[in-house]
């Protein structure tokens, strides 16, 4: 006979499946950068200031950065992706870091040291820019720098910004058909500017089919694999090798 | 049967001579648009051209019922927001709402006493009695209005309103109540005009965008506020898998749940029990648009056995979308 070495589960109602449960994990054995993960696994932008403030007195920027902002948010991004944290919550984890961020940088009199650059944007005509939110939340999360173009961008200004910037990736947004025909302009004249950048198309109306209809295109299913991509292209993969990764 | 007393068979439980078929939210394209000599942007703001693009569901597709509007920024204009033209380069498009919002989250919003003569609303109305004059009670006309959620995303902007979903709750009540309101005055006034069933769409309400508690503990009651208020049928569409809150769409006061493919029909049947009626069937961006009308039976095949009762694009269907994917949903329905 089994025997039950486990009680936790034994009063569980199982009327109660309207969300799943689930607890952000320790990620700091120091309290302090545990404290201020937990702020950022709560989405408090407000109570997170001073308590990082506090922090700097005794632990360097990059620590608090790396082992407390930035570990709270993968905790974050692993309850997003197992349907225990909704979009709202994600907004607020990713301002409540970003606060942090910005308090670390100003100790540091510089910015953070990013893994590279993505150029982010939300397709022209497209006022619905909730799935770049995510992108731009987890891509900083992950260590990279992120130039954030918003919604409704016209084709030539997201070929500017590349040109400009020179991201090792490029991300579309799009919820509607009637905008998502902005994305094989974009790769086209990106092409004919010799920036063969990998372009990661995704969102509610986005499907494989079309965004691999065009050279540099790869469709992005889920936001949750932006920082994965992002990782392949700082490695210099190219877009070929990375649709037949992602994709198909 | 003609094509009201198919519908209506369908939404009082009695056997209709097929299964119709029509859409919950816009379907009008631009192949409809040349048929009838009727394009954007006069269809989004002039009566006559809306009820002249409506009217090709019928006399162009064959569906089984007429729809106005085309987007969603009636009741949003009436109440202060700008609408930003959908034109997109050489494309006419569906219109959005103009950034900044009119309103912040402290704001007390307000709603105006002369609501339907305020924005596009009248042009609206007059649309809705141009086609009931046209069809009378052969085909039902179809009014759509806008969930309270949604409407409060236009006067918010969606990003403060889903933290305030979290952050403060409380401070949501004010734009909900003027949210509703908005919508329900839209609905009384478009059904005396004659609109026989009317279409509510709350698309920033689906689990994709807030948590399902908050969908139960927020938006529900101003919903079924709103649903009671009105009194003929009401569809009620929400975006994406609604699986998590389907039970509690159910408890809205709804006849009909639209349903896109990727939420669960014989999940909300499951949850909603034998007297709510399903529509949906296709999706309409990743199959009706991009795909081949076979793609598109087969599809629409797989969803009637997942228990549809009413044949339908899962959602606004693209205005690029070919005629024949449409004409091969209703020459599934007709098989039906």
């Amino acid at each position: 006979m089994r025997v039950l070495d486990d009680f936790s589960n034994i009063f569980k109602r199982y009327d109660l499946d309207l969300e799943k449960t689930g607890e952000a994990r320790s990620v700091s054995k120091d309290a302090t950068l545990q404290e201020i993960a937990q702020f950022v696994v709560d989405g408090d932008d407000e109570g997170i200031l001073p308590v990082v403030k506090k922090a700097l007195e005794t632990r360097s920027p990059l620590d608090i950065i790396n082992e407390a902002l930035i570990a709270g948010m993968n905790e974050v991004s692993r309850l997003w992706d197992e349907g225990v944290y909704f979009l709202p919550q994600v907004i607020l984890s990713s301002d409540a870091m970003n606060v942090g961020i910005a308090e670390c940088e100003a100790k540091m009199g510089k910015s953070m040291d990013r893994k590279s650059t993505v150029v982010t944007h939300t397709a022209e005509g497209d006022i619905h820019d909730i799935g770049q939110v995510i992108v731009n939340a987890l891509l900083n999360a992950n260590g990279f720098k992120v130039v954030n173009l918003g919604a409704d961008v016209p084709v030539e200004k997201v070929v500017a910004a590349c040109k400009e910037h020179k991201p090792v990736m490029v991300t579309g947004t799009a919820l509607m058909t009637t905008t998502m025909t902005a994305f094989p302009k974009i790769a086209h004249q990106l092409k004919a500017a010799g920036l063969s950048i990998p372009f990661i198309c995704g969102g509610g109306a986005v499907c494989e089919e079309y965004v691999t209809s065009y050279d540099l295109g790869i469709w992005g299913k889920e936001a949750s694999q932006a920082p994965g991509m992002a990782e392949d292209a700082t490695e210099g993969e190219s877009w070929e090798s990375m649709r037949g990764k992602w994709n198909g | 049967m003609n094509a009201k007393e198919r519908v209506m068979a369908v939404i009082n439980h009695q056997k209709p001579d097929r299964m119709p078929c029509f859409g919950a939210n816009s379907t009008v394209t631009y192949e409809q648009m040349e048929k009838v000599g009727a394009y954007w942007p006069e269809g989004h703001n002039e009566a006559e051209a809306m009820a002249r693009q409506a009217l090709a569901a019928y006399s162009v597709l064959g569906f089984d019922a007429v729809r106005v509007p085309f987007c969603q920024t009636f009741e949003a204009v009436a109440l202060g927001c700008i609408r930003k033209p959908g034109k997109v380069r050489e494309f006419e498009g569906v219109p959005g709402i103009e950034h900044p919002p009119p309103y912040k989250l402290d704001d007390t919003p307000e709603f105006p006493d002369d609501f339907l003569s305020r924005g596009y609303i009248p042009q609206l109305i007059k649309a809705v009695e141009i086609l009931k004059k046209e069809v009378g009670n052969e085909v039902p006309v179809v009014a759509g209005i806008i969930g309270p959620f949604t409407i409060a995303g236009s006067l918010l902007d969606s990003v403060p309103l889903l933290k305030a979903t979290f952050k403060a709750p409380d401070k949501l009540p004010p734009f909900l109540e003027v949210a509703e309101k908005a919508g329900t005055t839209l609905a009384l006034a478009l059904v005396e005009a004659g609109a026989d069933i009317i279409s509510c769409e709350d698309m920033t309400a689906s689990p994709e965008l807030i948590a399902p508690k908050t969908y139960r503990d927020i938006e529900l009651k101003y919903q079924r506020r709103q649903f009671e208020a009105i009194p003929v049928p009401k569809i009620l569409h929400i975006c994406g898998n609604v699986d998590p809150i389907v039970e509690w769409m159910g408890l809205t006061g709804a006849d009909i749940l639209s349903l896109e493919p990727k939420a669960s029909a014989r999940l909300a049947r499951e949850k909603c029990g034998p007297d709510i009626v399903l529509m949906g069937g296709i999706d309409t961006a990743t199959t009706l648009f991009m795909k081949d009308a076979d793609t598109v039976r087969k599809g629409c095949e797989e969803t009637i056995a997942d228990g549809i009762q009413i044949l339908a694009p899962g959602c606004a269907v693209a205005p690029g979308t070919p005629t024949e994917n449409l004409l091969a949903m209703v020459e599934v329905a007709k098989a039906h």
